[in-house]
């Protein structure tokens, strides 16, 4: 398992008051992702988290559209790209965790991507899940963007 | 040969000759820009394919140049009430701003005029002793003496589909051609004649068509004269030429044919009870024919079908009867005018169904449909490609293609290779509208898969309502399957205040006209509702679809279509029934914003739009609306939008 945690600068702009700045970079990794075919999960740490983001998604101009399903709607296998607060119906690659702690099924993916975003509050929580992954025996990548 | 460029921009001038007549006239840009490479066209003897977005005014944007070119112009439109709309509001507008001393004509095709010879017959003989049939026949025999033109259209007071008609009309069939009595005062003939003597006539495409495939005849010096092909609702084009391109024979031909034989044998050919019997015996094989299908009506794959045993030998059958009355029907020529002329129908199928029986053919689509009473075979070329370019690239002609859809994902090369139109130049306007300001698109969360039917009724229903509620009606709900329709129909009225009509209920423009006169109403319609209409303002507000457009699955033209696409290596979802779709779903979404002004919500209640990777083919060709999967937000906008009229 690989895990990646993805450090935000501390003047990263979120692109609207609705969407912090590290999910705006989540939707260009899964964007990335899902050009190279992998099956990607998204987790949010609740419902309302998980609308906002597919409400967003749907507004990406058309060259970058991402198809993308909720829990409960879509074709069998599911979309290439799943937004849940759920856990994962089915099988899927690569996990973008935008939740507040690592999931029981994180070990279900071959890739993880986390974020560790200016936010004080949400630095600790980050934190916190880089520790429990190197308790679970992980050493995470982490991954500068400036 | 001069340029007309000049004299086009000059004509759309702010102080130039189309604002001094018209009453709020302003070029468009857009509608400039058209308006320039039509013009281009025309000096260049070229080809054009231009997409012009809803509001272009593109209607004008033709007609300028077309009006000043010099040239003899053909003008075809979708259909006949666009034909007429056209002839009888647009072009005199035009020609008085433009002060055009031009000839124009109007012609439709053979059944819109009344047939002096079939009228005195049945008028004399009343075929059936109906009533309403018997008042019709009376009222057109009346307007017969004192109409000009003998176009049927003008007959208003009398139902379109009025069982008169086809007693009163001729068909290439019953025609009589030069041998008829009235020959000198056939209205079609006039119509024909003043076409030809016209600068610019206006015709529809199935009339085109009928005339470059030579599917009726005396037309044909039509169209060589013509210099300046105008198509307008082009999109609609390709499908129509493949049906013409094609041959179809059925059994109701044969049976009329079998009919009017059995008339001349029991007058003319009194003395030959030989050819009355084996008349009789084609029709019987011709009825066990439709016996070989299941009573309700379908369609399917004829190829496979004519393969099994029992087709095979009926058709053996009935191909051997029909061939020993050709032969009988061949040694009485002569005799009598009636029989003469089936005879040579007779030869007409008999050919028809000879190539229909042809199975080795490639490159065209074999398949049969039957109604409850009939049985039709038809023949449809894959491709009207190769045919189509000979026709447009032969001689110094100028051709326009345009539309308000044409274009997928931006580009035209799926329309240019449909039509063999690869080496044209094209054009794409976008609509002058401002759709993120006037329409929000949604696609409501947690639908069911499609194909998961009665919870997608459910769920259909259940987004319908609250949405027709806060609109207060103003809604067209548009459906891609009858039997959605039909379900929708039995259950909505019980769940809402506002009216809801029905399609089929009565003709089109009379549920058109009543939906925007009850400015409450929910109109259910399918896919033929989808083109032409034209609400304007706040009357209609809400579009709510319930599936993308895909051609069903089990249409034989569009497998045989998918199946030579994939011969070719091509990817037949993408090459044939995305792009269909997309144009399909273009016509649809047209009717909600047709003015600067209007405001308007589009709901698809299909989540494919959202979670397949086709979805952005989808989007790109779309108008680009405000998108939502919100139902919340979508009754936000609907308040919105109703605020922002009442403030007005």
């Amino acid at each position: 398992m690989q895990v990646r945690f993805y450090q935000l600068a501390e003047d990263a702009k979120s692109p609207q008051p609705d969407i912090p700045a590290h999910w705006q970079l989540a939707c260009q990794l899964c964007a990335e992702a899902y050009r190279q075919q992998q099956r990607v999960f998204i987790l949010t740490a609740n419902e309302q988290d998980a609308l906002t983001l597919d409400e967003w998604l749907w507004q990406f101009e058309p060259e970058r559209f991402i198809p993308h399903n909720l829990p409960g709607e879509g074709p069998a296998r599911g979309a290439p790209v799943e937004i849940s607060w759920q856990p994962p119906r089915q099988q899927r690659q690569l996990l973008i965790n935008l939740s507040r702690d690592v999931p029981d099924f994180a070990r279900r993916f071959a890739q993880i991507i986390e974020f560790v975003p200016a936010d004080e509050q949400l630095k600790a929580e980050a934190r916190t899940r880089y520790k429990h992954y190197r308790q679970l025996g992980i050493t995470p990548e982490m991954m500068s963007t400036r | 040969m001069a340029s007309i460029r000049k004299e086009v921009a000059a004509a759309f001038r702010s102080e130039g000759p189309l604002a001094r007549h018209i009453a709020g006239f302003r070029a468009r840009n857009a509608q400039l820009q058209l308006a320039d490479s039509i013009a281009q066209a025309i000096d260049n003897q070229s080809v054009l394919v231009a997409e012009a977005g809803t509001g272009t005014g593109k209607t004008f944007a033709y007609l300028v140049p077309a009006l000043l070119s010099g040239q003899k112009v053909l003008i075809s439109t979708g259909t006949k009430n666009l034909q007429e709309q056209l002839f009888h509001r647009d072009l005199p507008t035009m020609t008085a701003a433009l002060a055009s001393p031009l000839q124009l004509a109007l012609l439709k095709g053979r059944s819109n005029y009344l047939c002096l010879y079939r009228l005195e017959q049945h008028v004399a003989h009343v075929p059936v002793a109906e009533p309403q049939l018997m008042q019709d026949l009376s009222l057109i025999n009346k307007w017969a003496a004192e109409t000009q033109t003998g176009d049927i259209g003008e007959l208003t007071y009398i139902a379109e589909d009025s069982k008169a008609l086809p007693y009163v009309t001729s068909t290439t069939d019953n025609c009589l051609g030069k041998d008829c009595p009235v020959y000198e005062n056939c209205h079609l003939l006039k119509a024909r004649k003043k076409a030809q003597a016209a600068d610019l006539v206006v015709v529809n495409h199935h009339l085109f068509f009928a005339d470059l495939a030579i599917k009726d005849t005396g037309f044909g010096e039509l169209l060589p004269q013509m210099d300046v092909f105008v198509f307008d609702e082009a999109h609609q084009l390709p499908d129509l030429a493949c049906d013409y391109f094609g041959e179809h024979v059925s059994s109701r031909q044969l049976l009329e044919l079998c009919r009017d034989l059995d008339l001349a044998c029991k007058t003319d050919l009194r003395d030959h009870p030989q050819l009355r019997k084996i008349t009789d015996k084609v029709a019987q094989q011709v009825k066990d024919w439709r016996l070989q299908f299941p009573v309700e009506p379908e369609r399917g794959n004829w190829r496979e079908r004519s393969q099994q045993p029992q087709m095979q030998s009926m058709m053996q059958r009935l191909t051997e009867t029909m061939d020993l009355l050709y032969q009988v029907l061949k040694e009485s020529l002569g005799r009598s005018e009636a029989a003469d002329h089936c005879f040579e129908r007779l030869a007409q199928n008999r050919s028809r169904l000879q190539k229909l029986n042809d199975t080795s053919k490639p490159d065209v689509s074999l398949w049969y449909d039957t109604s409850r009473m009939h049985l039709t075979l038809h023949l449809t070329p894959l491709s009207i490609a190769e045919k189509f370019r000979e026709v447009v690239f032969a001689g110094q002609k100028s051709w326009i293609f345009t539309s308000a859809t044409l274009s997928v994902d931006g580009g035209f090369v799926h329309y240019q290779q449909q039509m063999g139109l690869e080496q044209a130049d094209s054009l794409l306007l976008d609509s002058p509208f401002d759709y993120q300001q006037q329409a929000l698109l949604c696609v409501p969360r947690y639908l069911p898969e499609p194909h998961q039917h009665q919870a997608m009724q459910q769920a259909l229903l259940q987004t319908a309502i609250p949405l027709i509620q806060a609109n207060q009606g103003r809604c067209f709900m548009l459906f891609t399957s009858h039997r959605m329709l039909k379900w929708m129909a039995d259950v909505l009225p019980e769940q809402i205040r506002q009216p809801v009509l029905v399609q089929g209920q009565t003709s089109k423009r009379v549920l058109l006209d009543k939906f925007v006169q009850l400015d409450d109403a929910v109109l259910l319609g399918t896919s033929s509702f989808w083109e032409g209409v034209d609400v304007r303002g706040d009357a209609l507000s809400l579009v709510i679809i319930d599936k993308l457009p895909f051609a069903s699955p089990d249409d034989p033209l569009l497998q045989a279509r998918m199946e030579a696409s994939s011969k070719q290596g091509g990817d037949p979802f993408a090459a044939v029934q995305l792009p269909q779709a997309v144009i399909s779903l273009k016509q649809g979404v047209g009717r909600l914003i047709r003015d600067v002004t209007d405001r308007g919500v589009l709901v698809i209640c299909d989540n494919r739009l959202v979670t397949r990777p086709y979805g952005d083919v989808f989007l790109k060709s779309l108008p680009p609306m405000q998108r939502t999967r919100d139902l919340t937000r979508t009754l936000q906008f609907i308040a919105d939008k109703d605020a922002a009229k009442r403030s007005d």
